[in-house]
């Protein structure tokens, strides 16, 4: 699996957006949906736009994918302005943008396929071959000629998916794609947005709440909040900037209050939970030596140490701490601060 | 030019199909259209008794006209309010066609499927009541498709007011109702109202069908007010589409239902 080990676009940008601004409404009850926000995306990458209900990224998927018109800035798709010249765009981008409702239920699966592939002017009879290799690489060979309507939501979402590919376009928008799904289904369709990069060169921008997902394909994430970019920066380097060297620390009788008070205050103790005779907290040591002063700490209150583990942050951590709490400055690439 | 072959054909397709599929669904729409004409023929016999035969050529022909005129108008506003509802609707906008051009092949191929089933429609009419009209198809099909220009024409502007504001069914059943009163439009006795919508197009088509005059002997005015008419209303409902999904898009509200 290819990951970027940046944000940075070392190649020129397939998408490129510029102080994007979405106000809806007017005076005072005007809402700035999306605040200026701007990014480049790199060719062959796979970016996950990750926000709270209400952060504003379906409207900046929507503008970049020329279904909202913006209030101010400038998008640009493989060096087309996307806001004066919309239609052209799509000969580069496709979206699956509400999952399994993105096709005709009462069309079959080959009939959806062939239809998608037309409005973009590729003539199914020609592209039948292709056609059956995409339903086949989805594992639905066997519904082909099966009304959509009575296929599960999980083959719906990928036939979603095969109608969006059919399109041919370099670029993917993918709206909660594993919504709904079963955990197997999902880690199926996981796989295949990964091979979308790592074997056909595509761009793919994907909208989610599964962090898990967002955690297994992104090579980049950008996370928005009240409209803005909270952060931009590969999975790995976020996670690594909210790397805390924080433990978890359980002993074998309670502390005094005057114990507790002074873990509180030198090592950020909290989250006590009293477990039988046990009791557990969280510390986090203002550096990577003082775990074992508080060690010693414990020892000289007489409190038996039964166990120490060193929390690893996720996605999910990071996500919460950026959208729940006022984001703190962080040093990210690209995108606003 | 292929690809706008291939997208015509993909329509056409896919309208057929479902067509076919659900067949209960189309002919349970046929056989209600057939219905009402039933029941205002032979409920209007009843009530005017042989007064109506005078005028049966003209219902014939205004309940034909009336038919294919709602199937095409209506097929363009409730396809989008549909699309929509089915989460098709943003799709068909991104396409390298752009919208405006997807609705436009929708429009023809749906009115050329309905002129199909409006044409079946006349025949049952005729076979109901026992007449017998003057078809000339080189007259009726070029006076049936000015005429039926107009009711694409209200059907894109609908088609555009659905998009902003989603929920307009009973407008359309209201607006349904009054293509008939543009169908039997007086223009005999009040000349403007050949202006209106279908009115036109009803009067000249009566006058073939029931009188036996050919295309060429219609006096060239009313065949150019019919043409202005056929291009008017087209382009207005083409400029109110476009205008509904520029500000429906401005609004974000393109793809909601």
């Amino acid at each position: 699996m290819a990951r970027h080990s940046s944000a940075e676009t070392a190649v020129d940008p397939v998408i490129s957006v510029r102080d994007l601004t979405k106000v809806y409404g007017q005076g005072d009850a005007a809402v700035r949906a999306v605040d200026g926000v701007s990014f480049d995306i790199s060719p062959g990458t796979v970016v996950g736009v990750l926000g709270p209900n209400g952060a504003g990224k379906t409207s900046a998927i929507k503008m970049m994918l020329g279904l909202v018109t913006p209030t101010a800035g400038d998008v640009r798709i493989a060096g087309t302005d996307a806001l004066s010249n919309t239609t052209a765009i799509y000969r580069h981008v496709g979206a699956m943008l509400e999952g399994a409702r993105n096709v005709y239920w009462r069309l079959t699966v080959r009939e959806n396929v062939e239809f998608f592939a037309s409005l973009s002017g590729f003539d199914p009879r020609r592209t039948a071959d292709y056609h059956d290799a995409l339903i086949e690489r989805y594992g639905l060979e066997d519904k082909a000629d099966t009304p959509v309507r009575e296929l599960s939501r999980g083959m719906k979402q990928k036939v979603s998916l095969i109608c969006t590919l059919a399109r041919r376009t370099d670029v993917i928008f993918l709206d909660e794609p594993t919504l709904g799904l079963d955990v197997e289904t999902s880690l199926d369709l996981r796989r295949e947005i990964r091979r979308l990069t790592d074997d056909r060169s595509m761009t793919v921008v994907l909208s989610s709440h599964d962090m898990d997902l967002v955690e297994a394909v992104c090579d980049r994430v950008i996370i928005v909040r009240a409209g803005r970019i909270v952060a931009d920066d590969t999975v790995e380097n976020l996670v690594e900037l909210f790397r805390t060297q924080a433990y978890q620390l359980t002993v074998g009788s309670p502390l005094s209050e005057a114990a507790k008070g002074r873990l509180e205050h030198r090592y950020n103790a909290q989250g006590w939970e009293r477990i039988g005779e046990h009791v557990r907290f969280e510390a986090t040591p203002r550096s990577d030596d003082s775990v074992y002063t508080l060690v010693d700490e414990l020892q000289r209150e007489a409190v038996p140490l039964v166990s120490i583990q060193s929390l690893q942050p996720d996605l999910e951590n990071v996500f919460l701490e950026l959208t729940t709490e006022a984001a703190r400055p962080k040093t990210q690439n690209g995108g606003e601060r | 030019m292929n690809a706008l072959l291939t997208l015509t054909r993909a329509v056409a397709r896919k309208e057929l199909v479902l067509m076919v599929r659900y067949p209960v669904n189309t002919l349970s729409n046929l056989f209600l259209t057939y219905l009402f004409f039933v029941l205002i023929f032979f409920g209007g016999q009843a009530v005017a008794g042989p007064a109506l035969t005078a005028s049966l050529d003209g219902i014939i022909v205004g309940f034909f006209l009336w038919t294919m005129a709602s199937l095409s108008f209506g097929y363009l506003a409730w396809s989008v309010t549909a699309e929509a509802q089915w989460g098709t609707f943003e799709q068909l906008y991104m396409t390298p066609f752009g919208i405006r051009t997807i609705m436009l092949v929708k429009a023809a191929v749906g009115t050329t499927i309905n002129f199909g089933w409006g044409l079946g429609m006349l025949l049952l009419l005729l076979v109901t009541s026992g007449r017998s009209l003057q078809v000339d198809l080189g007259t009726v099909l070029p006076l049936g498709a000015l005429t039926l220009a107009s009711a694409v024409g209200i059907g894109f502007c609908f088609a555009g007011l659905s998009i902003l504001y989603k929920r307009i069914e009973d407008l359309l059943s209201v607006v349904n109702f009054a293509l008939v009163g543009c169908i039997a439009a007086p223009v005999e006795s009040v000349a403007w109202l050949k202006a209106i919508p279908l009115a036109q197009g009803s009067y000249l088509l009566r006058r073939t069908m029931d009188g036996g005059i050919r295309l060429w002997e219609i006096p060239a005015p009313e065949i150019l007010l019919l043409v202005g008419t056929a291009i008017a209303y087209p382009a207005a409902g083409y400029y109110v589409f476009r205008w509904a999904q520029r500000r429906a898009r401005r609004k974000g509200i393109l793809g909601h239902y």
